[in-house]
């Protein structure tokens, strides 16, 4: 049996990825100026701040950049970026690499942050708290300045090569005590803070992410200061921006407004139907229909 | 000789011995007799009377009364009647005299009624009455007296069915039977005649089902009948007896608050009523007896089609489902079904329903932790907020009425709420209490330096003494510029309330279209702005140019600039970015331009002052400012009106700008927050009391203005958090205290009184198949404290317990490292599996790929919350277990040295004589102890709670130790002080424990409540011995534990079979334990068991 493929699929390797077009990323403070700087002195930067406020955006808006600014290697090498979605399951030769068996023989395969380390890629490790500690521990060495790998199944110790630089999206919200960061790794990186932006900047976001009038997505922002109100309520950390751009798509699709915060705010937020409904309300007090 | 003459010296001998009287009657008797009858009649006459008299002891006082009374009887009787009248009563003398003589002395008066036949009954039911004793003798002697009155009202027959019930009565009481006969002559003659028959025959069902209530039902019934339709009664009294015949001693209640509440009902609706209160009792006569006391509530609620789509879904309950006590508890309203329905068909929306989504809505607006409350509350509360149904906030409540019927549709009604509710969330978010001295506002400069100078150039000149004390408040201080407060504190509310409108309507698209719905609703119910006096006009046509109507306006034409110049400036403030600064310098400059107007109410005679319509130009004004001038040239020639504000519109409620910053100032000082104006004196309290209009004092008191006042501040300050101002002055001296404030823990903790949280439970009704909603309160509370002694002691004598209790403990631990095998890929290589692969792969055998282990963290993540039972029946003695503990069973504390032994012994029986019998509550708390070691040595997170209470609405929780606290020497003190107190609800206090493990995070949440297995409270079951509906909701509970993923367990301290949750809880964890010994044993199996993932 034979995998279809649709035609124009495409296969890339992840070192070999690259953005083709710029990421629109709207700056909030100066985490632009900080993470440009952190890049050249090879400072390993940790992204903390709750989920869906832009990390990964930013993140991919920062290889771009650093990428066409040819600042390292020149246009074509450029600044890949790798990123990892981190998992309680995840081990450390999901990270480094592991051996394959292929018939009789075996064969090793660069795990993610080898291919970074090898590639000088951007190496994302988003939501990083949910690997297990013992996992993480395995990049300290990583983080100092020697910038070492250890590939103990190869007997190996790769050396980054230059532009690799490691970044770690952190969420403090929601985690329990157990699933905190340990202090040792914290330790290594520089930490910039995410929150979701005021109201006249989400709207710009909203606007431009999801081609809504300036309105509607003035009214969302609104709607998302509002909600964020909510917080001890359930509601973790409150409507995140990529809701709001979901909201803001339907929007603009034709759903009705109310209807499409509906789904992908009020039932996205919380189960609790009390809580639904006083959303429901805020929503049908901002929007007319 | 004449017969009479004869016969008189025939007997005179026989009567001679008798009273002086009885000679004389007889003579008397005798001589009419003669000249009434033959003679061989008279003298049989005077033979019965002459037995009579010699018949019993006293019986010639009967055979007196036969004498007289018999002329008169002839006619009637004749000759024959008057014979057997005689024999009748000579039997009655048998009995008592006293009896016969009243039967022969009433009998002339009874005959006006009945007919000569009838003696024969009548007597035989006063003969009936008569047991022998003195007190029937006396009861009978009443009937005859009383009888004769009765047969005017009711016939022979009735009489004997009375005589029934006053005879059913003196097997349990001969004064209830007494006050009946005699209460009846009065009833039943002031009953109308056709409802005699029907009082009668409740009345003997109500004898039958409760005796004692017979005397209430003499006394209250003919009231309460009174007010139902007359001719309803007699079908009312028959459901009545009907449903006692059924129910029994509930009857007679039931029937009185039935027609109490009929009684409010219109009288032209009494038939329909009862009538559909008759189809429900066919099935249910209970349910229709509740349906008839409901109906005056329900009828406050629905309109008649609602109420008839109501009252057919009881019906159904009862004819269709076949469950009559669903249907009562329908009827009762006290079924969450009952109270679903009602909320559906009822257009009114109440405020309980929506309380807590309104809540949390106010507090997504307005960011702040506002709650809602009904504005009842806050009258209640004292602090000068008089109306019950106004909305309103005191700046971090919002207060709404209770409920709101404005419209016919429910949605409008709620949409009523949401106005209401974003036009008080409002002002917290566009900051209507904001106000600040001396700040300018965004289109507007600051005047009030200026104008505060000019004022008191003013009041110099005018001689007013100066405020004595300085402003409290920035609102206060703008105020006091103005020599009107009432007209400017109305404009300044105008004014803001139209900025917050504006704000709403713009800011708030979707509430936009009901708000206006609103004005429209408001603008048709303002006062008559024509018969107002002209500066109340003028304010009147700002409001209603602020409610969005200009057209609405009535003004002179002659002062149409003023009214022009008004709206314009209010137009100010619905201007994008206006602040609460504006509307300050809006209601001033409309102050200068009102206060420029003469308050009269005076049409001219040449019409030039007569109101007209809003111009084109009014409706179409720009935001400008006035430019100040003169006042209207106006004659003065009438007496101008003292001032007063036109009212406000409902939906924008109450708006007191002074006493929301006092508050708030009071409340930051009380915080310990530094304060610029450094701390408030308590004259500058009382004058902006005083002054302000935002009280109405005369509400208050009609007493001392300033005691009342007093009384205002200390609620005032209570509501603030502050301590009342007569302690406040205890604490002077010792300044240290009183500015850090706070809830620091000072020594003098036990006088602070506890705080409760109360928090509704809906309880479990197993009749009617259904919940009783928000049914019990349960008060939250930390249980008292008192010395450690108990606790250590505890640990002393069962050292060799804890030891071992622990140790079994210890021994669960987790394992920290659980290994799951077989992966295709992990840590870890498994040798076996590899060999395994290999050989499976040189085979050729499809070898399996896996190979590998991996080592996964198991992380113990178990709440376990301790109920313990603290109602009065746990402070019982448990069974002694005598001789098993007089040997080896508890040495822990002997050495082992031999020598000692008998020593060791001797006191060791001198404790016992002295040690109090063990109760279960010790039983209890020393099993505490012992958990609590335990469980500190796995190190589970675990709560203590201890539960009591009297009555559904106040079930006792006492904390002792919750889930997320450090154990503690506080927790060890409350420990000891577990007393036994009150009753047992255990559903509610399960239900609390339920919320507060639903509340900790946790994958294992076990529930053990540890109780004598006796559920009992004051109505917790149909009286104090049912045990049924208590058990059932106690099961109810435990299985909504089980629900929500909580394992729930149950240990019995008694072992005496006094158990009535056992045989309800086959399918939930269960254990008696009856002494403490065997705890240790058990503890840990037990808990390993439940607390196993
Ligand atoms: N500052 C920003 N500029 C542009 N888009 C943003 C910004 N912040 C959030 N977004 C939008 O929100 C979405 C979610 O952001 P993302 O980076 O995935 O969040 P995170 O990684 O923090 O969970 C993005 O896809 C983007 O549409
Ligand atoms: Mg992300």
């Amino acid at each position: 049996m034979t995998n279809k493929i649709a035609p124009g699929f495409k296969q890339i390797a992840v070192e070999d990825f690259r953005l083709t077009e710029e990421p629109f990323y709207l700056p909030l403070r100066d985490e632009v100026e900080l993470f440009e700087t952190a890049y050249a002195d090879k400072v390993p930067v940790l992204l903390k701040g709750p989920t869906g406020a832009g990390k990964t955006r930013f993140v991919e808006y920062m290889s771009w950049r650093l990428h066409n600014r040819g600042g390292h290697g020149g246009h074509e090498e450029g600044v890949p970026l790798i990123t990892v979605a981190c998992h309680e399951d995840l081990t450390a030769s999901d990270l480094v690499g592991r051996y394959l068996l292929e018939g009789d023989e075996t064969r090793w395969i660069d795990g993610p942050v080898t291919r970074a380390v090898k590639n000088g890629a951007i190496c994302y490790l988003d939501e990083v708290v949910e690997a297990r500690k013992d996992t993480t521990v395995l990049i300290h060495p990583l983080t100092d300045y020697r910038r070492l790998l250890p590939v103990e199944k190869r007997g190996e110790l790769l050396e980054a090569a230059d532009g690799f630089l490691l970044v770690m999206s952190y969420n403090p919200g929601y985690q329990s005590a157990i699933k905190d960061l340990k202090h040792s790794t914290r330790q290594r990186f520089i930490a910039i803070e995410f929150d979701y932006p005021p109201r006249d900047q989400e709207a710009i976001i909203v606007q431009r992410e999801s081609h809504v009038d300036a309105a509607i997505a003035m009214e969302l922002a609104k709607l998302a200061e509002k909600v964020r109100n909510l917080k001890e309520h359930g509601l973790g950390e409150g409507v995140s921006t990529r809701l709001l751009v979901y909201a803001g798509k339907l929007i603009h699709g034709g759903i009705s407004p109310r209807r499409a915060c509906q789904v992908s705010i009020v039932w996205a937020l919380t189960d609790d139907r009390e809580v639904q409904r006083s959303i429901e309300e805020v929503v049908a007090s901002i929007f007319d229909d | 000789m004449s017969i009479a003459d004869d016969l008189t010296t025939r007997y005179a001998a026989d009567l001679r011995g008798f009273g002086a009287a009885l000679p004389d009657d007889f003579a008397t008797g005798v001589r009419a007799m003669a000249t009434l009858l033959p003679e061989t009649a008279v003298e049989a006459w005077a033979k019965a009377g002459v037995e009579l008299a010699n018949s019993s002891l006293r019986a010639w006082e009967a055979a007196a009364e036969y004498f007289r009374a018999s002329p008169a009887l002839v006619d009637r009787l004749g000759v024959e009647g008057i014979a057997r009248w005689v024999v009748l009563a000579t039997d009655l003398s048998s009995r008592s005299s006293l009896i016969a003589a009243q039967f022969l002395k009433s009998t002339p008066d009874a005959l006006a009624v009945l007919q000569p036949d009838d003696l024969d009954e009548w007597a035989q039911q006063g003969d009936r009455l008569c047991r022998g004793n003195w007190k029937s003798i006396a009861l009978s002697q009443l009937y005859f007296q009383v009888s004769p009155a009765l047969f005017q009202s009711l016939p022979l027959a009735s009489v004997s069915r009375l005589v029934d019930i006053v005879d059913q009565l003196t097997e349990r009481s001969y004064e209830v039977a007494t006050t009946a006969l005699e209460g009846a002559v009065q009833i039943f003659a002031g009953l109308p005649a056709v409802d005699r028959e029907p009082f009668l025959r409740f009345a003997r069902a109500v004898t039958r089902a409760s005796w004692a209530d017979t005397r209430l039902y003499f006394e209250r019934g003919p009231r309460l009948l009174d007010r139902i339709e007359s001719s309803q009664r007699t079908a009312f009294l028959d459901l009545a007896g009907r449903v006692t015949t059924e129910v029994g001693r509930q009857g007679f209640p039931l029937f009185s608050d039935a027609a109490e509440a009929l009684g409010g009902l219109p009288l032209e609706q009494h038939s329909a009523y009862i009538a559909f209160a008759a189809r429900i009792a066919a099935g249910s006569p209970t349910a229709a007896m509740e349906y008839l006391k409901s109906a005056a509530f329900v009828a406050t609620r629905l309109n008649p089609d609602q109420r008839s789509l109501w009252e057919r879904e009881g019906l159904e309950i009862v004819t269709v489902e076949r469950n009559p006590e669903g249907a009562e508890a329908y009827f009762r309203l006290e079924s969450t079904r009952a109270e679903e329905r009602m909320r559906a068909l009822s257009t009114r929306v109440e405020l309980a329903s929506i309380n807590s989504m309104l809540r949390m809505y106010a507090k997504a607006l307005s960011g702040e932790p506002v709650s809602v409350q009904s504005a009842e509350e806050l009258v209640d509360r004292g602090i000068g907020w008089v109306t019950e149904s106004t909305p309103t906030t005191e700046g971090s409540t919002i207060y709404l009425p209770p409920y709101v019927a404005t419209f016919e549709e429910q949605e409008a009604n709620f949409q009523v709420y949401k106005v209401f509710t974003t036009h008080q969330t409002g002002r917290m978010e566009f900051g209507s209490f904001d106000y600040a001295w001396d700040v300018p506002g965004t289109y507007v400069a600051a005047t009030g330096p200026r104008r505060e100078v000019a004022a008191t150039m003013r009041r110099e000149e005018r001689g007013i003494a100066a405020a004595k004390a300085e402003a409290v408040t920035a609102v206060q201080r703008l105020f006091n510029c103005f020599d009107d407060r009432a007209l400017i504190a109305g404009l300044f509310t105008v004014v803001e309330d139209t900025r917050i409108d504006a704000l709403v309507a713009r800011e708030y698209g979707g509430i936009r279209r009901w708000l206006r719905q609103l004005q429209e609703h408001e603008i048709v119910r303002r006062p008559k702005v024509e018969e107002m006096a002209l500066r109340q006009a003028f304010v009147e046509n700002l409001l209603r140019a602020s409610l969005g109507m200009p057209e609405a306006i009535r003004w002179p034409v002659m002062l149409r600039e003023y009214m022009t110049e008004g709206i314009a400036a209010l137009r100010m403030v619905e201007q994008r970015g206006a602040t609460v600064q504006d509307s300050a310098e809006v209601a001033g400059a409309l102050y200068d331009i009102a206060a420029s107007i003469p308050n009269v109410r005076a049409p001219m005679p040449d019409g030039k002052f007569d109101f007209e319509g809003a111009t084109q130009e009014m409706m179409d004004v720009l935001p400008s400012m006035p430019g100040g001038g003169d006042g209207p040239d106006m004659p003065s020639n009438s007496q101008e009106a003292a001032f007063e504000n036109p009212p406000q519109p409902d939906f924008r409620g109450d708006f007191k700008p002074e006493l929301v910053q006092l508050m708030a100032k009071l409340k930051l000082q009380q915080e310990g927050g530094v304060d610029p104006g450094g701390a408030l004196t308590k004259e500058q309290l009382m004058e902006l009391l005083q002054n302000s209009t935002e009280l109405s004092i005369a509400e208050l008191a009609d007493g001392d203005i300033d005691q009342s006042l007093g009384m205002f501040l200390d609620n005032l300050q209570k509501d603030a958090g502050m301590p009342a101002s007569d302690k406040k002055g205890e604490k002077k001296d010792g300044d240290s205290d009183a500015t850090d404030g706070g809830d620091g823990e000072g020594p003098d903790e036990g006088e602070m009184p506890v705080e409760i949280t109360w928090f509704y439970y809906d309880e479990w009704d197993f009749r009617a198949g259904d919940y009783r909603p928000r049914w019990t309160r349960v008060g939250e509370r930390f249980s008292a404290e008192g010395d450690r002694e108990f606790y250590e002691e505890t640990l002393r004598r069962h050292h060799g317990l804890v030891m071992e209790t622990r140790r079994q403990f210890e021994m669960m631990r987790p394992e920290s490292f659980k290994k799951i095998k077989r992966l295709e890929d992990g840590d870890e290589l498994d040798t076996d599996l590899a060999i395994e692969f290999h050989v499976d792969k040189k085979a050729g055998a499809g070898p399996t790929q896996r190979i590998y282990n991996r080592r996964n963290k198991i992380e113990r993540d178990v709440a376990v919350a301790f109920l313990l039972d603290m109602s009065a029946s746990t402070d019982e003695e448990i069974e002694k277990q005598k001789v098993k503990h007089s040997k080896d069973d508890d040495d822990d504390d002997f050495d082992g040295d031999p020598r000692r032994y008998f020593q060791w012994l001797a006191a060791r029986r001198a404790q016992a004589m002295i040690e109090p019998p063990k109760r279960i509550i010790d039983l209890e708390k020393e099993s505490t102890v012992l958990i609590v070691e335990a469980l500190e040595a796995i190190g589970d997170a675990y709560g203590i709670f201890g539960f009591s209470g009297y009555g559904r609405d106040n079930v006792e929780f006492h904390v002792i130790k919750n889930l997320d606290e450090q154990m503690s020497d506080r927790v060890q003190r409350r420990i000891s002080k577990i007393e036994p107190i009150r009753s047992t609800r255990m559903g509610p206090a399960i239900r609390h424990t339920i919320h507060k493990l639903e509340e900790y995070d946790a994958k294992v949440k076990i529930l053990i409540l540890v109780s004598d297995g006796r559920p009992q409270d004051h109505g917790y079951g149909r009286d104090r011995t049912e045990k049924e509906y208590a058990v059932h909701d106690t099961k109810q509970a435990l299985v909504e534990a089980k629900r929500l993923g909580i394992t729930p367990f149950l240990i019995t301290v008694d072992k005496e079979g006094h158990d009535y949750l056992k045989q309800m809880c086959d399918d939930i964890g269960y254990e008696v334990v009856d002494d403490i010994e065997s705890l240790p044993r058990r503890l840990p199996t037990l808990y390993r068991h439940l607390a196993a993932d």
